[in-house]
């Protein structure tokens, strides 16, 4: 494309800096909003008062905020649980299991030491609350291991590995909810028993401690990769794994230790969905939806560049627009899944957008440049 | 039919004209109004540095790149190239330095493909009927049927010709034809180009440095210089020295001197070591020297002969299949990577941009590869990185780096300055063991200079330096201990002093081994 | 018993259609993760195109034209604009489910549909996958084509200074493929289980995935794994026709998936490892850019 002495090019970009990357992320965002407005539009909704209730009912609405801020927090855990080994080269989309399985393991706690006609338990319930969170972060970090394990020391995809351990994990969950499962209700709704009051997550400031749990990772994540030796060699290794080598990385070790801090993480957003949100205190009939939910930390941690405190934003963001998708979709009757949908709608969108993080489009002056030598070849 | 163009020419005709050739990068002039003819039957060598221009004009005559400006005739007619494809149907046949081939193909496979002729149903018979004939005309000989991996580099760049003559070409362009090769395939080759030339094919060799090769086999020589050209003589009336005063721009020493270092103790310690390639097969087989304090010992060969897997088994990048190997009499043979680094091992790695660096780094990250396991620069698990910016800053100053500052990528550096801070990230941690691979490849003349001074300053620093070099030049005039290798043994131990060229070639080619020095 | 040999070859048929469509798309270099996405595009809009117009034949085309797209899409992210072709396949699967989420909702429950009748009491669908398994064995082997894409998937730097245009021969294999991937979408929707229901794949795409993998992308190899596949695949569903009353039903559904990891884990031994890394095209998931 020429206009007078200019032309449109792309150039490959030799540098990226921060707020150009961020301006990207906004934009790529915004992009994909407009796109999804293309479903307003087609089922004959003005997409602008669609926006106005999504917007105003999940971040002003005293119903809508806690709901946001609830799966805020989720979508925060679920981004760090993508980023830990995506900065390492490797992708976690196992979250999903992982998280199932830190659930499962927080109620296995609760599941051995109930009983207790007073409170329903018979440990101090500080002490298994403490428990619990160990044991869901235990549980996602050894399920997410297996990824880990077969990525380090046998090259084995890790894609296909946390996938395919995803859907185990969906159906384990299933055996141990429904149709006589250990941890079924004993009313027998196809859901686990109900967590006793004494154990349920406490509240700091009206929200689940879980909330402020995630914003601490996050902050110490951050320090991992800036600051300490281990964050460096995760770099590293997510760079070039040949260079890492050759630095006396233990290549083997590596994506074994990410993918345990990564399941850990994803663990604990299991803990906080089934036994910290208010209203929920359980593993749910339709735990798929939460598993699903999940994998908007992929997009989320896509988005953010692997950093994670501008995951915080994008976190709040694309929980808001979940719970006021799922509001909106109600309010004015349109089809079950326009979160599934906005979910799709982001990530092709991020996909397409990718490729201004390496490509800029530049005005180029078409008169003769000065004369250098050398160089290239 | 456009290779009609070249059908029926003679020998002396012109076949090929280049005039005002000039092609700009973003901030660079790769080439400058170079003006080129070519006659059938004519072996023209292109001369000139890494950066002189000759990669951009060799893609230009292979389509590769457009030029700016300028005019390329073939027979006569004016032509243009928008790809590869274009100059093929002229008649032009390339040879890559970094063969053109797949690999995992065979060789017939590799030479039909993208044949006009090959139709929609392969039809192999044809082909090999006409491919054997062409092996007879010119005395190759190379099986079709093997896979490509499995040839050495002389066959398969019998294979790249092959290709270009089952093709039709009439105009062969070399890039860097013996580059890969030992001595004897060189000698084989440059009889293949003679024969060719007689039957009227026009041939023009790019190369950079070897000069007694241009001198032995092509008639004229064009030289380029920072993207113009210099020089244009009959190669009769040339020499080595006149060529290189004309290609470097300035006169060029060839030998470096020899500094003599009291030898000390021994400091690794190789016996029978064994390992095998990516592909599985034993690429090294039952190597054993010792390499003292204070002393070069250089590994002369052809790349693909084990010396990569050498470097990679010493410095704990592949496994150790058989032997032993010690590190000042401490057995490492098993021992990880980052227990030889701390154990006072240095290596310098021959992929400097895959491996030696990371390209989205900043050079304090890169300094930091050879430094995070250090606790001095890494308390309690925390990287010191005011500490590190420090030490990246004095080795940039010290060893004459250029870049603007110490937070620049290391993507952003040229290969010279790139190989110098790897150089002096490694170095600054005074080795006691230096290996360093390929060292100087692919580098300009004045960072070759650099980098050969500082393997001979770490030899006066009492390391024991372990240098695998495919320039034979190179290894000669710096070892003091030269092991030529083939086919993953070694072919023997000399003296580097007084060791015959022609020797060590010999054995690098897979000639009877030599008799055993004993350091 | 003779119910569940024949469901199980249907479910093979699906699988190795999904998977010969990754395999030509990875032959030419380009690695496509997001086949899940494809497949539940053209179950779905197969789908609903068959129950709104009440043809068969113009369910499976939707499917085959909605595979053809992705296909476009994947390769417009991975050959003209040079990404990575991970994030771009994640990105079809994570559209293909969320999308169709959405747009399927409305259709949710059975067909409705006269079953697509049986030839010689198999699936027409079994006949045609294993033409396909010959067809695609003979292309790769035989053709000029075959071995333009396999060099292109080798090493595309070779393939285009002997005057192969890389672009067209991706473009032509990942379009290829995505087609294939959507009819195995549509045969599912259509025929193995017309019943929709969100996300009601439940992981075939990543089997197909896998079992490309394991067919050291040898189309012989990949039928062999995908009858296999079907197998286990059918008797997680409905094990009750084999094995009554063993195990619980969900524990039966993450068998195949076990079983998967198990064989991905045995490939990872020295002697797989060396051939699978000799088969293995080499410039697989490389973006290929020019000059």
């Amino acid at each position: 494309m020429k206009l007078g002495p200019y032309r449109l090019q792309l150039q490959k970009r030799l540098a990226l800096s921060s707020a150009k990357a961020g301006a990207i992320s906004l934009l790529a965002i915004v992009a994909a909003l407009a796109l999804f407005s293309l479903l307003f539009i087609l089922a004959d909704v003005n997409p602008l008062t669609a926006y106005q209730k999504i917007f105003s009912y999940a971040f002003f609405n005293r119903f809508g905020l806690p709901l946001t801020i609830s799966r805020f927090a989720f979508l925060l855990l679920a981004s760090l649980a993508f980023i830990l080994p995506f900065r390492a080269g490797l992708w976690n989309i196992g979250m999903t299991g992982q998280l199932y399985l830190g659930a499962l393991a927080a109620f296995a706690v609760i599941f051995l030491f109930k009983g207790d006609p007073a409170t329903g338990v018979r440990l101090p319930p500080a002490l298994l609350i403490l428990l619990m969170l160990l044991a869901a972060a235990l549980g996602g970090a050894l399920y997410a291991a297996i990824a880990g394990f077969l990525r380090g020391s046998y090259g084995v995809n890790e894609i296909v590995v946390t996938m395919i351990l995803n859907f185990i994990a969906f159906w384990l969950v299933s055996y141990m909810i429904k149709d006589g499962g250990m941890f079924m209700n004993p009313g027998g709704r196809g859901e686990s028993f109900e967590l006793p009051a004494a154990v349920r997550a406490p509240m700091i400031l009206g929200a689940p401690f879980t909330i402020y749990l995630a914003l601490l990772l996050a902050l110490l994540i951050t320090f991992l990769f800036a600051r300490t030796r281990i964050g460096y060699e995760i770099k590293a290794y997510g760079q070039s794994p040949a260079a890492a080598r050759y630095a006396g990385v233990n290549t083997a070790f590596l994506p074994l230790l990410v993918f345990l801090l990564g399941g850990a993480v994803a663990g604990l957003a299991g803990y906080h969905y089934f036994a910290a949100v208010p209203g929920v205190y359980k593993i749910a009939r339709n735990y798929g939806f939460f598993g699903d939910l999940a994998f908007y930390g992929i997009i989320c941690g896509l988005i953010s560049r692997g950093h994670p405190l501008a995951a915080i934003p994008v976190a709040f963001l694309f929980g808001g627009l979940s719970i006021g998708g799922r509001f909106v979709q109600g309010e004015l009757n349109m089809s079950f899944g326009l979160d599934y949908a906005l979910l799709g709608v982001l990530m092709i969108t991020l996909v397409a957008f990718q490729f201004f993080f390496r490509y800029q489009i530049a005005w180029i002056k078409t008169d003769k440049e000065p004369r250098h030598v050398g160089i290239r070849n | 039919m456009p290779q009609a163009i070249l059908s029926g020419i003679k020998r002396g005709d012109v076949v090929l004209e280049l005039r005002g050739i000039t092609k700009r990068f973003p901030g660079v002039l790769a080439n400058d109004q170079i003006d080129f003819t070519m006659r059938a039957g004519e072996i023209h060598a292109i001369l000139g540095e890494n950066g002189a221009g000759k990669s951009t004009l060799m893609n230009i005559l292979f389509g590769l790149l457009q030029p700016d400006e300028g005019e390329i005739y073939v027979g006569g007619q004016k032509v243009t190239f928008r790809s590869p494809l274009d100059a093929i149907e002229m008649g032009i046949g390339m040879v890559h330095q970094n063969r053109k081939l797949v690999l995992a193909h065979s060789v017939i496979e590799n030479i039909v493909l993208g044949h006009p002729r090959a139709g929609k149903i392969l039809n192999l018979t044809q082909a090999r009927a006409e491919i054997e004939a062409l092996c007879r005309r010119y005395g190759f000989a190379v099986d079709l049927d093997a896979k490509v991996w499995q040839l050495a580099e002389g066959e398969k760049q019998l294979v790249e010709i092959l290709k270009s003559l089952y093709r039709g070409a009439k105009i062969l362009i070399l890039d860097e034809p013996t580059s890969a090769l030992a001595p004897p395939e060189t000698k084989k080759l440059l009889a293949s180009i003679e024969a060719m030339s007689q039957d009227e094919l026009a041939i023009v060799p790019f190369i950079t440095h070897k000069l007694p090769i241009v001198l032995a086999t092509s008639h004229r020589v064009t030289v380029l210089r920072q993207g113009r050209v210099t020089a244009r003589l009959e190669t009769v009336h040339s020499t080595e020295q006149s060529l290189a005063k004309e290609m470097v721009g300035r006169e060029v020493i060839f030998r470096l001197d020899r500094v003599a270092v009291a030898r000390g103790e021994p400091v690794l310690q190789v016996q029978n070591l064994s390992a095998r390639s990516d592909r599985g097969f034993m690429a090294v087989k039952g190597a054993s020297f010792t390499v003292h304090e204070g002393e070069i010992f250089g590994i002369a060969g052809v790349s693909g002969n084990g010396q990569q897997e050498l470097a990679e088994a010493l410095t704990g990048l592949r496994k150790v299949e058989e032997g032993k190997v010690l590190l000042k009499g401490e057995e490492i043979t098993h021992a990880p990577a980052r227990r030889r680094w701390q154990r006072g091992l240095g290596y310098i790695p021959s992929e400097r941009n895959t491996v030696g660096s990371i390209a989205d780094f900043s050079l304090i990250d890169t300094v930091l590869m050879n430094y995070y396991f250090d606790h001095d620069y890494t308390p309690r698990g925390l990287v010191d990185y005011a500490r590190v910016r420090q030490l990246t800053e004095d080795l940039i100053a010290e060893y004459g780096v250029a870049t603007p500052g110490a937070e620049v990528k290391a993507r952003n550096l040229s290969g010279g300055n790139l190989q110098k801070m790897i150089l002096a990230r490694v170095l600054s941690r005074k080795p006691r063991l230096l290996i360093a691979n390929l060292p100087t490849q692919g580098l300009d003349v004045g960072a070759i200079e650099f980098v050969q001074n500082k393997l001979i300053a770490a030899k006066r620093d009492k390391a024991a330096v372990l240098l695998i070099s495919e320039d034979l030049d190179e290894v000669l005039s710096l070892s003091d201990w030269v092991a030529p290798m083939y086919e993953g043994e070694l072919m023997g131990i000399l003296p580097g002093e007084g060791a015959l060229r022609e020797h060590v070639g010999v054995l690098m080619a897979g000639g009877a081994k030599g008799e055993e020095a004993t350091p | 018993m003779w119910e569940f040999a024949t469901r199980s070859l249907e479910a093979s048929t699906i699988f190795t259609f999904a998977a010969l469509g990754e395999l030509i798309g990875q032959r030419s270099g380009i690695l496509n993760v997001g086949v899940e996405g494809a497949m539940l595009f053209g179950a779905t809009l197969g789908f609903i195109a068959a129950q709104l117009t009440g043809s068969y034949l113009i369910g499976l085309l939707v499917g085959l034209a909605i595979g053809a797209l992705l296909g476009l899409l994947h390769g417009f992210f991975s050959i003209t604009l040079g990404g990575d072709q991970v994030v771009s396949g994640m990105g079809i699967w994570i559209v293909g489910f969320g999308l169709t989420t959405y747009i399927g909702n409305p259709y949710t429950g059975p067909l409705g549909m006269a079953r697509i009748p049986n030839v010689f009491g198999l699936s027409p669908f079994v006949y045609l996958g294993i033409l396909l398994v010959l067809a695609t064995w003979f292309l790769f082997s035989k053709t000029s084509l075959g071995l333009r894409i396999r060099s292109v998937g080798e090493n595309p730097a070779v393939a285009e200074v002997s005057g192969i245009d890389v672009a067209r021969t991706r473009y032509f294999s990942v379009i290829l493929g995505g087609m294939l991937m959507g009819l195995a979408g549509a045969i599912y929707g259509l025929s193995y289980n017309p019943v929709w229901n969100y996300n009601f794949l439940m992981g075939w795409g990543f089997i197909a995935l896998a079992l490309v993998f394991f067919s050291m992308w040898n189309p012989w190899l990949l039928l062999g794994g995908a009858i296999l596949f079907g197998a286990m695949w059918q008797l997680s569903l409905s094990p009750e026709l084999v094995l009554p009353g063993f195990l619980s039903r969900y524990l039966w559904r993450t068998v195949p998936f076990v079983i998967t990891l198990l064989v991905l884990f045995a490939m990872s031994s020295k002697w797989f490892r060396g051939r699978w890394g000799a088969a293995k095209p080499a410039a697989l998931g490389e973006p290929y850019i020019k000059g």
